[in-house]
């Protein structure tokens, strides 16, 4: 990042202007805040004195409440009081201070670590919570508080253990209403609705026996609502009632918007919110967030600086702020449909990084235009705005437009008409396919856009897994080894239950085997009901009906006979490969370990065991390549063409194999074969000069100039070791075209680097005389 | 990079030909050296890597210089010390001020903090003994091209006015075996090192092929690079290492057409010099004028050459 807007400010400010994803904040908040964070205790046991400020609080009376605390702390009293009417004036620094002494003189008190732990947590610093909630555990095995705090922790991360942790504090106490209100949110974000309804009405009624504050309760009621698609819920009014300044009535239903991907919906509802309370900085910052989700970003970085102002310590709003300041290294690329018929889509935007942008906007976009035309028509659904692309060259980057922190293991993320995802040089291995997983993305913009972005996760992963195995640039269905291991030890969900697989893994692989899981499924659907079958339960999600009611509806299937027709399916593709997965695993083994002590016969016996017991795997590790290399040791040429062509049409795409392969056909006057494998290398490695050069000579051997010209054009555009020869390569495509000004100039250019160049002089004197 | 001549970055395009248009052509009795050296391998693999690379150099220049008269080549067994010094004192005693020597060094090295040595059968040589032995040689022009790893403890200390020095690394710190050599030596042969198309690489031109080719190595196997050649000197445009055809002796009528070449190679060079003042047309069609005449002569040159 150079001199940008969002750097200068920073170092206007004193404050870092380093280049650097923030992951860790480090030391706490330095400058007061407003008062602007409303932060609930629920503790039964909190002090009389604070707890007649904090009723000014949750009212909305602030000017009360000021002066309420700040009487308080002018008052000889215990530092614990000290450190709370400091925090909730909000003197962060003052109250840390407070804590810090607390803890000091109380060092047995586990309340005082828990109630740092908080400070920690609400200034998005959870390592340094979650360390003092154990401590506090080591004090006391069962404080409840700090249980609850590990929970929040945990749920932020969307955390496995927090559901644990949160049945443990009801364990001890049936009535604890933060835990009820936690478990609530929780019910929510998995999707159990009702669920969630039965424990916030327990909240309720508790918040009204303790005389505790109902806000967060009203709030997830209103969310309850939302979910159940009624928007203008009586809870959001009751909310206002109580405290008519209280913006999480609107940001908290916000938040449920976003995680089932509604951002549009999300934004109208965080622009409320700011409306409402414009100090609240964390709704600035998911307005922000959601405005980049859908391209709108002179509003999303004004919404993020304003969040910044107020809450400067928050890693994915600084992160956010310098993705943004980062743009200014990327080129925007607008092309219109190719037609006006509506299946050819509105046309397609590319934000694209300065150094890549000329060698990749072609292949991106020919890839979105086709993804347009074809899931147009399989899915009746015509896109009605451009579709925005952009491909980040650094993970890290990609990560933080997703999710706001650097460090996530996807590949690619769509928001509805906007797809982000990791451009070809974003992964350093050679196993990175960018067109398949470009084509996942563009699957979603169908799925989340004919349903309004109703479609549950599941579904919209399991049409782009089917895509990719069975229309993407990448053919075959691919299923990881992790993923064979967890069918074989049952380890699939119910359909039904299949989101939580996304949502809140519960063991290592099972993000990726639920993935494979859905893409299975759609594979069963169109097996069984036919292309027809996908689209009708496309239709119902966007009808807002439930995976349970869908399924019912398309196929007159009760869920239960659903999944043991699934079963079944399963079975007969699968079952021959998982039954000899140990042995599969066997050979594979022994062919490696054979090749490894150079016994060829034994390697190509194993390997060739291997790939009969199951000939799609063509991941790492693979038999099929072996097989080639062995070969290659053997001086075989037809055997390895043999062997790498099976590899290529089962979908492997290593570009080194490829491009051997490629050779070798080229070699035996196969032509047309070796073009269709150097250019699915382009999909995998774009950026190798050498490919779009051979690429781009055998496409004009071929009599196909027009589509030589344009890997030539790529091969300059990459500013080319040899650029004589590159213009000297664009020339003769032109004159294969028989564009002789182009031609000629081409040939000039050519000369001009290289007078000597005789081919290239051999030209000009054909063309000019 | 520790460049003395002002290019810090991959030279490319346009600026490569001012530098080629100031390559010197030998005169009757200036004569070009080589000397190629093969360094102990250690390992069967790399005995035989080392073996291929010193030999296919040896090739390249017979094919350079039109005979073997002038290549000295040492590999092996033979690689030791002793052999290398006589090589060079050799040429101490047979060259003279207005001849060039080429010496390449293809092997292993180590650098303990202090000193650098190049790996040989039985003691090696180090950075001091190498250097005052190739300083006594008084050709007037010299290049040292050192593949070795940890071959970069040489920068600073040799290279400056008519001395060329190429490493593969750019400290004694990178101490992994190299791939410098591997792509040195496809560049000597490589029509595409060859970027202005004359039928000669340049020291300049093979190091840029070459360095460009290792970091692309690196880079599709998505690892960090463990080498980063360096080139030091003010003559590596016009040092020639290898001729892409064989040289053939000029007959009067070739030689004034390439004095014919020359001149309009020089016209060439000054009409670049105006691009930015002329109107692209006429830049172009000034241009096409020139390089239609020297087609022309460059075709009779290759006419005269194949009835020879």
């Amino acid at each position: 990042m150079k001199s940008s807007l969002f750097s200068k400010w920073v170092a206007k400010r004193g404050g870092a202007s380093a280049c650097i994803w923030y992951s860790v904040v480090g030391t706490l908040l330095l400058t007061p805040f407003d008062i602007s964070a409303l932060v609930v205790n629920y503790s039964t046991e909190r002090n009389a004195s604070l707890r007649e400020c904090d009723d000014f609080l949750y009212r909305g009376q602030r000017l009360d409440a000021q002066r309420c605390y700040s009487l308080l702390l002018r008052e000889d009293i215990d530092v614990r009081l000290q450190a709370e009417a400091a925090w909730s004036l909000g003197d962060l620094k003052l109250a840390n201070s407070h804590f810090q002494t607390s803890i000091k003189q109380y060092p047995e008190d586990p309340n005082a670590r828990v109630r740092w732990g908080y400070l920690f947590h609400t200034t998005h610093q959870d390592n340094e919570a979650s360390s003092l909630f154990q401590e506090a555990l080591e004090l006391e095995a069962n404080h409840a508080g700090a249980k609850l705090g590990l929970a929040k922790v945990s749920a932020g991360r969307f955390g496995a253990r927090a559901r644990a942790w949160v049945e443990e504090v009801l364990t001890q106490d049936d009535e604890a209403l933060e835990a009820y209100l936690l478990l609530a949110r929780m019910e929510l974000e998995d999707g159990s609705i009702d669920d969630a309804d039965e424990l916030l009405d327990k909240a309720l009624a508790i918040a009204d026996l303790q005389n505790l504050p109902p806000l967060e309760a009203y709030a997830l009621k209103a969310s309850v609502d939302l979910l159940k698609g009624v928007t203008d819920s009586p809870w959001t009014s009751l909310g206002l009632e109580f405290n008519p300044i209280y913006g999480e009535i609107y940001a908290t239903p916000a938040h449920f918007y976003v995680i089932t991907r509604r951002y549009r919906e999300a934004i109208s509802l965080l622009q409320q919110a700011v409306d409402l309370q414009p100090d609240l900085w964390s709704a600035h910052a998911e307005l922000g967030i959601n405005l980049l989700r859908v391209n709108r970003i002179v509003e999303a970085q004004a919404h993020l600086a304003t969040a910044y102002e107020g809450d400067p310590f928050s890693a994915k709003i600084v992160n956010t702020l310098r993705l943004i300041d980062s743009f200014e290294n990327f080129q925007v690329i607008q092309v219109d449909a190719p037609r006006s018929d509506l299946s050819s889509g509105s046309g397609v935007i590319m934000r694209l990084n300065n150094e890549e942008a000329e060698v990749l906007q072609s292949y991106v976009h020919d890839l979105v235009q086709r993804s347009i035309e074809v899931f147009s028509q399989r899915y009746g659904f015509n896109l009605v705005e451009p579709v925005v692309v952009e491909l980040y060259p650094e993970h890290d980057d990609f990560a933080v437009r997703i999710s706001g922190l650097p460090g996530i293991g996807l590949l690619g993320v769509t928001f509805g008409y906007l797809v982000a995802m990791d451009s070809p040089s974003g992964r350093g291995d050679g196993d990175y396919h960018w067109g398949t997983t470009l084509w996942h993305e563009m699957a979603h913009v169908f799925t989340l856009e004919a349903t309004n972005h109703l479609v549950p996760r599941w579904y919209s992963e399991g049409i782009s897994v089917f895509e990719e195995w069975s229309t993407g640039p990448l053919p075959g269905r691919h299923i990881p080894l992790v993923v064979m291991d967890a069918i074989r030890e049952g380890k699939l969900l119910p359909t039904a239950e299949l989101d939580s697989g996304f949502i809140r893994p519960t063991y290592e692989d099972q993000v990726i085997v639920s993935y494979m899981q859905a893409g299975l499924i759609c594979q069963y659907i169109e097996a069984r009901w036919g292309q027809h079958g996908l689209v009708t339960l496309l239709r119902l999600f966007g009808e807002d009906q439930s995976t349970p009611d869908a399924i019912v509806n398309a196929f007159s299937l009760t869920l239960e006979a659903f999944d043991t027709g699934f079963k079944e399916f399963l079975d007969s593709e699968l079952a021959p490969v998982i039954d000899d997965f140990t042995s599969w695993q066997a050979h594979t083994q022994e062919a490696y370990q054979a090749a490894e002590r150079e016994d060829w016969p034994r390697a190509l016996e194993a390997a060739e065991r291997a790939i009969a017991l199951y000939p799609e795997y063509v991941g790492e590790g693979n038999p099929h390549t072996l097989k080639a290399k062995v070969y290659e040791v053997l001086g075989e040429t037809e055997e390895i063409t043999t062997a790498l062509q099976s590899y290529w049409q089962l979908g492997g795409h290593d570009p080194i194999a490829l491009t051997k392969l490629g050779q070798l056909l080229h070699d035996s006057r196969l032509y047309k074969e070796a073009i269709s494998v150097l250019s699915d290398v382009i999909y995998v490695a774009p950026l190798e000069e050498d490919l779009h050069a051979q690429l781009g000579d055998w496409l004009l051997q071929d009599a196909r100039p027009e589509q030589a010209l344009q890997e030539y054009k790529t091969l300059l555009a990459m500013d080319s070791y040899d650029r004589a020869a590159s213009y000297f390569r664009l020339a003769q495509a032109y004159h294969a075209l028989e564009d002789e000004p182009k031609t000629r100039e081409h040939l000039l250019y050519a000369l001009e680097i290289a007078p000597h160049y005789r081919d290239a002089q051999q030209l000009l004197l054909e063309v000019v005389h | 990079m520790a460049s003395t001549f002002g290019m810090g970055t991959p030279m490319r395009g346009l600026a490569i030909v001012f530098l080629s248009a100031a390559i010197v052509v030998p005169t009757a009795h200036a004569e070009l050296y080589y000397l190629i050296v093969g360094g102990i391998g250690g390992e069967s693999r790399y005995e035989k890597i080392f073996s291929e690379q010193t030999q296919s150099l040896a090739q390249v220049a017979e094919q350079t210089l039109g005979d073997d008269l002038r290549v000295s080549l040492i590999y092996g067994e033979e690689a030791t010390k002793t052999a290398l010094k006589s090589k060079l004192q050799h040429l101490a005693e047979s060259t003279s001020a207005s001849d060039s020597l080429a010496v390449f060094l293809v092997g292993h090295g180590s650098y303990d903090g202090e000193q650098y040595k190049f790996n040989l059968t039985g003691p090696d040589i180090s950075d001091d003994e190498l250097l005052e032995l190739v300083n006594a040689v008084p050709a007037g022009e010299k290049l040292l091209v050192n593949t070795s790893s940890a071959s970069g403890a040489l920068i600073g200390q040799w290279a400056g006015e008519d001395r060329t020095l190429i490493t593969a690394t750019r400290s004694g710190g990178e101490r992994n075996a190299t791939r410098f050599g591997e792509y040195w030596v496809a560049s000597l042969t490589s029509e595409e090192a060859d970027v202005n198309k004359n039928g000669i690489i340049t020291a300049e031109e093979a190091f840029r092929y070459t360095e460009a080719r290792v970091a692309g190595s690196f880079e599709s196997e998505g690892t960090l690079a463990t080498e980063h050649a360096q080139i030091e000197g003010d003559a590596p445009g016009r040092f020639i290492v290898a001729r892409l055809r064989p040289r053939k002796s000029d007959t009067p009528k070739i030689q004034l057409l390439r004095d014919e070449s020359q001149e309009l190679e020089k016209q060439i060079d000054e009409l670049r010099m105006k691009r930015e003042e002329m109107g692209t047309d006429s830049y172009l069609n000034a241009l096409q004028e020139l390089l239609l005449e020297l087609a022309l002569v460059q075709r009779q040159i290759d006419e005269e050459q194949s009835v020879q």
